[in-house]
């Protein structure tokens, strides 16, 4: 053996990689690049048809209505991918997340309309044999915490029962949440009908709705809590005095806030009476040149060129006015509430409107109001996963529960444990996401979540999460649903295109991601 | 390398584990000592693997004695046994390929900030662990951030075993760990056991088919065949001829050679 073999190690044969090597060679990379495609595709092509400057921000996507709408989107769907992800890190998948979604809100929203109880059957025999209930507990107003817990309590519960039947039985995850959506989604249908018989539901229904806007009852001081659309139309002279009361700083900032408003409303509805009254002026030039009438071109171009309109008068300010605005600046009285169905970053958006200008609608008024809150909660939630998956004890446990369950086991991992958390934890996300919908719409529908859970697994397997499990990461499932939200929405901004159209573009995107995925599974499973 | 004046680290006596009517040990004894490698030589079905199941706990034995360091010790799960420091590195090694080098080597024990399952890693210090203890029986790893799939199967063994040894480990039990490698890893794996065995204090136990293998690291040589031992002896007092006779289960190889001419 010469020396020259001698010195070769095994270790020299691992290069190490530079850190723009291992960067671009990061799994996350495919994924990130589609999603920079997709933002450049909704920048461009949501340009309006007129316009010649290639600007990527003026298109409807883009506006603040757009971010926040396709935000909302990408968030609910994140916070689902992010259960489904994690589980099949954990080698194992749910299939009834969408079921889960549509039963945890028919049960929050089943618990604030007509309150919670717990009763008991018994058979009675008096005046011939029938079914009696038996009162045990009753709560008739449950709050929205004591509504979110009960719900958790179900739901984390039948979690908990779909894992435990898979890790006892050994049986495919696929045929045990098969049987959960089934299930869960029945639960949810006959429920619903059984309770829509009051008089003022209609019998039979799979809905529920006239819960009040709990995210919006304010604690109007003088008058005690009410609903902030009822506050606003107080008695004028109620709302009068309300202002009377105020300090007077605060009515200054108030009153030159509505008249900026004002003013741009006033602007708006200028501009459009202006265009009304061209419009058809530019339609008979067209007509004229169209019949070579040289007389009638010129006279038409003059009143085009003549054409004035007595600009509209901003709307003056009455006190009325400044209580109503006083009154949508007042806090939730119920921030549980409003935490998972409010608005963020309201006060951001405030600004974008006044005074920088940006944010306005066609009718001058402030566009979007902030993002809605399941964004934060996503936000809240990819952290938590993030931290725990790759910083934590119980994320070295997860990936190689998915791994190789057998060397997870060996090790002492207590993988049946971390299969059943996991499971949870997707019920958990489920609930999530339909707090955040039943606090938003204050309805809840049978028919909620049709598909999700299908839609999470897509997301996940768009960011880089292998099928068979063990590979994957927290960033790749954010960036999935990013894709997938991103696609969901900017293919109907694409003037001229069916929309049904970023089905056949995810199909494609997510065949193209999973043999990304599995090749760079093998590439790291090496000889084994 | 032996060290006669020591006392055995592990020992069995009379060991018999029956399944049913089937008896797959009958009365095997073996003692093994501190710095020495211990072969456990045999055909396929010669009770080996329930031998070392039984020393490692998955087993538990019929009648006999496990004794570890002279006292008496009855194991009634993997972890009793790997609690007194008896080590197993199977086969198949319990590693998942897809994660690195220091998540294999701490798989399961992690090191922590904080208790309970959600404390967060003490990255840095598992990665310095993990290098040394492996530099220790001679792998250089550079990265231990590295997916053990893109490791060669010497290193992977290696792992497997500075993994067993960090945790305790004072009998370190390898079963086949030269089988499905490649010439040059087989011996990279030798090297590897040899360096524990220079270690000095660490027993182990070496399942092997192959008597190459065997001449070149053990210490001493125990057979079986049958569920019985039918010979043992150092590897001064053995020859050759001896252990290829014993590993085909007592058969004379010169009679094959008879049956085969």
């Amino acid at each position: 053996m010469s020396s020259s073999e001698n010195s070769r190690k095994e270790s020299d044969r691992h290069n190490p990689k530079s850190s723009l090597i291992s960067l671009i060679s990061r799994p996350e990379i495919g994924p990130i690049g589609v999603m920079i495609l997709l933002f450049g595709m909704l920048g461009y092509f949501s340009i309006p048809a007129s316009e010649t400057t290639w600007n990527p921000f003026a298109g409807e996507g883009f506006n603040a209505l757009g971010i926040r709408n396709n935000l909302r989107v990408i968030s609910q769907l994140g916070i689902i991918a992010l259960g489904a992800g994690l589980l099949i890190i954990a080698g194992e998948f749910d299939l009834s997340i969408g079921s889960m979604i549509g039963f945890a809100g028919a049960c929050m929203a089943m618990t604030l309309r007509w309150g919670f109880s717990i009763v008991l059957p018994y058979i009675s025999f008096d005046g011939g044999t029938h079914l009696e209930f038996y009162t045990l507990l009753h709560i008739p107003n449950v709050t929205p915490t004591l509504a979110i817990f009960i719900t958790l309590c179900f739901t984390l519960t039948f979690g908990w029962v779909q894992g435990f039947i898979i890790v006892r039985s050994g049986l495919p995850s696929f045929i045990v949440t098969l049987g959960g959506l089934f299930f869960l989604r029945g639960l949810t249908e006959v429920s619903l009908r059984s309770f829509n018989h009051r008089p003022d539901q209609a019998k039979g229904a799979t809905t529920v709705t006239e819960i009040p806007d709990i995210k919006n009852i304010i604690n109007l001081p003088g008058y005690g809590e009410m609903e902030r659309e009822a506050a606003k139309y107080l008695p004028e002279t109620d709302l009068i005095s309300i202002v009377k009361n105020l300090p007077s700083d605060v009515i200054a900032k108030i009153s030159e806030r509505l008249e900026y408003t004002a003013q741009r409303v006033a602007e708006a509805k200028t501009d459009l009476l202006i265009a009304k009254g061209v419009k058809p002026l530019e339609k008979a030039l067209e007509n004229a040149i169209a019949s070579d009438n040289e007389f009638m071109i010129k006279t038409i171009q003059e009143k085009i060129e003549n054409f004035k309109i007595d600009p509209v008068i901003p709307k003056s300010i009455t006190e009325v006015d400044i209580a109503r605005a006083y009154i949508d600046t007042i806090g939730s009285a119920r921030p549980i509430a409003d935490f998972f169905g409010g608005n963020i970053l309201e006060t951001i958006f405030d600004w974008l409107y006044f005074p920088i200008d940006w944010n306005v609608n066609n009718f001058g008024n402030q566009f979007a109001p902030g993002l809605y809150s399941c964004v934060m909660i996503w936000v809240i939630l990819s952290l938590v996963c993030y931290i725990v998956l790759s910083k934590t004890q119980v994320g070295n446990w997860i990936y190689s529960t998915g791994g190789n369950l057998s060397a997870a086991q060996a090790n002492g991992v207590p993988t049946n444990k971390v299969k059943i958390s996991l499971f949870m934890f997707s019920a958990f996300c489920a609930t999530l996401f339909a707090t955040c919908q039943v606090f938003e719409v204050n309805t809840s529908d049978a028919a909620k979540g049709n598909l999700k859970e299908l839609e999470a697994i897509a997301a996940a397997v768009i960011g880089g999460i292998v099928m068979t499990g063990g590979f994957g990461t927290v960033l790749g499932i954010i960036v999935g649903a990013f894709i997938f939200g991103l696609a969901k929405e900017a293919f109907f901004y694409i003037p001229g295109i069916d929309g049904s159209f970023y089905r056949v573009f995810l199909g494609f995107v997510i065949i193209a991601s999973a043999l990304l995925n599995e090749n760079i599974r093998k590439r790291i499973m090496g000889n084994i | 390398m032996t060290v006669p004046n020591s006392n055995p680290l592990i020992e069995t006596k009379e060991l018999v584990k029956k399944f049913g009517s089937f008896t797959a040990l009958n009365g095997v004894s073996l003692k093994v000592y501190p710095g020495e490698v211990h072969a456990l030589l045999g055909d396929n079905g010669a009770g080996k693997s329930t031998l070392i199941k039984a020393l490692s706990g998955v087993h538990q034995p019929t009648s006999g004695k496990i004794l570890v360091e002279g006292k008496e010790t009855k194991f009634n799960s993997p972890r009793d046994a790997s609690e007194v420091g008896i080590g197993t590195v199977y086969q198949d090694l319990a590693l998942n390929s897809l994660t690195s080098v220091t998540r294999n080597f701490f798989l399961g024990r992690e090191l922590k900030f904080g208790n309970g399952p959600f404390g967060i890693l003490k990255m840095k210090k598992m990665h310095n662990i993990a290098i040394e203890e492996m530099a220790k029986i001679g792998i250089k790893i550079e990265d231990p951030e590295q997916p053990v799939g893109t490791m060669s199967g010497g290193q992977r063994q290696t792992l497997a075993i500075a993994r067993a040894i960090y945790f305790g480990a004072k009998v370190l039990i390898l079963d086949e760990p030269t089988s499905a490698l490649g010439q040059k890893q087989q011996m990279e794996v030798l090297k590897t056991i040899k360096k524990v065995q220079q270690l000095g204090n660490i027993a182990i136990i070496l399942i092997t088919h192959n008597e190459i293998h065997a001449r070149l690291i053990a210490d001493r040589y125990t057979f079986i065949s049958l569920g019985e031992v039918i010979g043992s002896g150092s590897s001064k007092d053995l020859e050759g001829d001896d252990i290829r006779r014993l590993m085909a289960g007592g058969a004379e190889v010169g009679d094959l050679a008879k049956e085969l001419a």
